[in-house]
């Protein structure tokens, strides 16, 4: 009798999650996928990578994946509404560089509160931006370029900068100088004083609590689990997104993502591979986004005749710039991959966009390796490390640059060398001769790919000095000071021409993100600087 | 050699062993014969194809075909058990005999020294000798040599301790044999036995620990086929199984067999054990 009653709740089960498995998919738009269990609130959950999410507090948060938190809980005067375009007003109203540029004046909206229903004034903004600056935190460089920061009254905000910089817009976008809760954020501790660094003591209430003025407000932060963000009731302007309540679960595995995202349990998944997508292809109840990022990979070939040796000579750059096989590393690295027309990623303001497969010629690299000196090519050590370039391990992007030069007659050896036990100084200190290494933006503007210039941070770990190609370095200055949008997408323009045959980096490829998501939403899409953005979500009707 | 010849005939595992290890040491051997496909080259067209006439055993991320690159892994993952173990023995060999034979302070100072090597994580040791001096695949053999000597030199001596009071060595003595030549001649030719049986079934370890090292991206360095660093090229890609699973096979193929060789001739050599041979 036990046995047959055991069977029974046994069948029982089976029926019933077979049941609840069926109704993953097909469930109507209205009650909300797995949130229908809260009673029809518009809930969405999002599976992401949790692992090194540090902290929540604006004056901290350097981390690629806290910034999909960040931009749904604070704003900031500037915001990127679209991944391809220059940052425009977010809670600024208007804004007015001087003549010098040395000076940026800012005026808010009216009327923005915050969550807590505190209204936003200048002061609130002040306070935000010096406190970042004063935390000495890892996203303090931001703020480098601010002198100070004066508020003539309650609606204006007047920045005073150290030297003109026209990427002064994109790096008030920055979640680490969003625009804090003055107010709330004092009484727990936080201050903007100079020895901030020593005497702030908020970081453990805004880890788990938000004070922005943002769409949403942190409720729940449970590490290595899961995030929940909930509708913001004060919020001030008008809401973009109709989704009440976002449950953040922090899966990172992809395979675990990708099962539960056709299953119906997870409504986006970030970090699904190519692999993981192919998968996906035959789900109806599921889209997929593989479009690019601004992370890219390239190929470094010192200019120094003592690192280089061969590599150095600029026409044997060229030659291995001709050899690389454009298309077959985009086949590598995955769906969606594309190869930068030049030093510039595709997506940015002033981006000439991308390269075409056809540039490489095989016939033609010969040649320019015979005019350089090197008709039966040279051998060479290429150093890799163990890193990934969003997925693909450099060692793979190694051997597929060393099958290409083995076709014009270079011969490469390669040499895996660990992060942490010598390539990541030699890669910095700028020792290495030939290597493949990848670039990911730490905000997004153009102006940071100025680095990869003579005199800039990564152009002398190329060893290319500044006074190698002055005219070259002599472009990142006047692109930094160009404020005007026009002048200085002209200046890049230039600066693409000037590198597209020249210079010690050959751009290979520009890495894609793969996003899935049920196809109930509308507005997903890939985010360089929030990774996704969340506000502009919505649930279809 | 009758005795041998008795294994041969009664241990069906040891028969096995001996012709798994044959074969792949065959093929290694006859790489360029066999293979149909260079290991290294590319071909993009085929990038990730699953077994098919063309292609034995599927083809990986660059199109390269992994039947090609298991047969040619062979000459890196055989060398790497084959020529650590040897070097490792022949080091623990002399150095236990010395350190048994002589005793006294000098046993104390060897023997401390090789427990320092010993009291490391193995693995961790090697992970950090192949780091500090660069991956390639000579480093990672000396560092794999580093870590396994000093099992082979605390074996030996143990068995030297008890070889040392036999009347032979006492006789040898007496007749005024020098240390050398007692050492040589009468106490490592007694106590050899037991490193070799423990030689045999450490090849499969070496393997694995080799692929080991690879598989962490410290063994010999890309596109060298080599069975760990294949196995672990082949995690990223979830759903084709072909990738990781033949070289893994390679692996536990050639691992089992030198295990088998390694009971075989335990049960060969070892007095204790050896029934009516």
């Amino acid at each position: 009798m036990k046995k047959k009653l055991a069977a029974l709740v046994m069948s029982f089960t089976v029926v019933l999650s077979l049941a609840a498995c069926g109704g993953g998919p097909d469930a109507s738009p209205e009650d909300g996928g797995s949130g229908s269990a809260d009673g029809g609130s518009k809930t969405v959950v999002i599976a992401m990578e949790g692992e090194g999410l540090e902290t929540f507090d604006p004056g901290y948060v350097y981390e690629k994946y806290s910034h999909v938190v960040m931009n749904a809980c604070y704003e900031n005067l500037f915001k990127f509404y679209s991944n391809d375009g220059a940052a425009e007003p977010c809670l600024a109203d208007t804004y007015e560089f001087s003549d010098d540029g040395l000076t940026l004046t800012v005026t808010l909206k009216d009327g923005i509160k915050f969550a807590s229903g505190n209204p936003m004034t200048s002061a609130d903004v002040a306070f935000s931006i010096n406190r970042c600056k004063n935390l000495k935190g890892n996203p303090s460089f931001i703020a480098d370029t601010i002198d100070s920061v004066e508020t003539p009254d309650d609606k204006t905000v007047v920045f005073h900068l150290t030297e003109p910089d026209s990427a002064i817009l994109s790096k008030l976008t920055y979640n680490a100088v969003a625009i804090l809760d003055s107010k709330v954020a004092k009484e727990n501790g936080a201050t903007d004083a100079e020895d901030a660094a020593e005497t702030d003591t908020a970081r453990n209430y805004l880890d788990n609590a938000s004070a922005g003025s943002g769409m949403y407000v942190l409720t729940k932060y449970t590490p290595n689990e899961e995030i929940v963000l909930e509708k913001n009731e004060n919020y001030w302007g008008e809401n973009a997104s109709n989704v009440d309540k976002y449950i953040i679960q922090l899966q990172g595995d992809a395979n675990t993502q990708m099962m539960t995202l056709s299953s119906g349990d997870v409504d986006v998944a970030l970090n699904l591979t190519d692999d993981t997508v192919s998968e996906l292809e035959s789900n109806d109840s599921v889209a997929v986004i593989n479009d690019p990022t601004k992370t890219v990979a390239f190929v470094m070939m010192n200019m120094d005749e003592n690192i280089g040796g061969p590599v150095s000579e600029p026409k044997v750059q060229q030659a291995i710039r001709k050899a690389l096989d454009y298309k077959g590393v985009q086949e590598i690295v995955g769906s969606g991959t594309i190869t930068p027309y030049a030093l510039i990623q595709d997506g940015f303001m002033g981006s000439k966009g991308t390269r075409d497969v056809s540039y490489t010629d095989v016939e033609e690299a010969k040649k320019i390796l015979a005019d350089a000196g090197y008709p039966d090519g040279f051998d060479i050590d290429l150093i890799i490390t163990d890193l990934a370039f969003e997925g693909t391990p450099l060692t793979d992007l190694g051997q597929k640059v060393k099958d290409d030069l083995a076709l014009i007659g270079i011969n490469c050896n390669i040499v895996t060398q660990a992060w942490a036990a010598g390539y990541g100084d030699a890669y910095r200190d700028g020792t290495l001769g030939l290597t493949v290494m990848y670039w990911s933006v730490d905000y997004a503007d153009p102006n940071v790919q100025l680095e990869f210039l003579p005199g800039g941070l990564v152009g002398l770990r190329a060893g290319w000095e500044a006074d190698m190609d002055p005219e070259i370095a002599a472009m990142a200055k006047s692109c930094m000071e160009a404020t005007e949008d026009e002048a200085r997408t002209a200046i890049l323009e230039e600066i693409q021409d000037a590198t597209y045959e020249y210079g010690p980096f050959a751009m290979i490829a520009q890495a894609p993100a793969h996003i899935g998501y049920n196809t109930r939403l509308t507005g997903v899409a890939v985010s360089d600087p929030y990774t996704l953005d969340v506000t502009m979500i919505n649930i279809a009707e | 050699m009758h005795a041998l010849k008795k294994l041969f005939k009664s241990n069906y595992l040891f028969t096995l062993g001996v012709i798994i290890c044959l074969a792949w040491i065959l093929a290694a051997i006859l790489a360029p014969v066999i293979s149909p496909y260079d290991p290294i080259v590319q071909d993009l067209s085929v990038r990730l194809n699953p077994p098919s006439g063309d292609h034995w055993f599927g083809t990986d991320n660059f199109g390269r075909d992994i039947f090609s690159r298991v047969i040619y892994g062979g000459r890196y993952s055989l060398l790497a058990g084959v020529v650590t173990v040897i070097l490792s023995g022949i080091i623990g060999t002399f150095y236990g005999a010395i350190a048994g034979y002589v005793g006294g302070m000098v046993d104390n100072v060897m023997m401390r020294l090789s427990e320092m090597i010993l009291s490391f994580p193995s693995l961790v040791l090697a992970m950090i000798i192949n780091a500090v001096l660069g991956s390639d695949l000579f480093n990672t053999l000396f560092a794999l040599v580093i870590v396994s000597w000093p099992t082979y030199a605390r074996l030996m001596r143990s068995v030297v301790l008890s070889v040392k009071e036999n009347e032979y060595v006492t006789a040898s003595i007496a007749l005024g044999a020098s240390r050398m030549r007692v050492l040589m001649k009468e106490i490592i030719p007694n106590s050899i036995n037991s490193v070799l049986i423990m030689a045999t079934t450490d090849i499969g370890n070496k393997i694995l620990m080799f692929s080991t090292l690879s598989f962490l991206g410290l063994g010999s360095a890309p596109p060298t086929p080599e069975w760990g660093m294949m196995v672990s090229d082949g995690a990223d890609y979830f759903n084709k199984f072909w990738i990781a699973g033949f070289p893994g096979l390679a692996i536990f193929t050639m691992a089992v067999g030198a295990n088998f060789i390694g009971d075989g001739l335990r049960d060969l050599l070892d007095p204790k054990l050896r029934k009516e041979f």
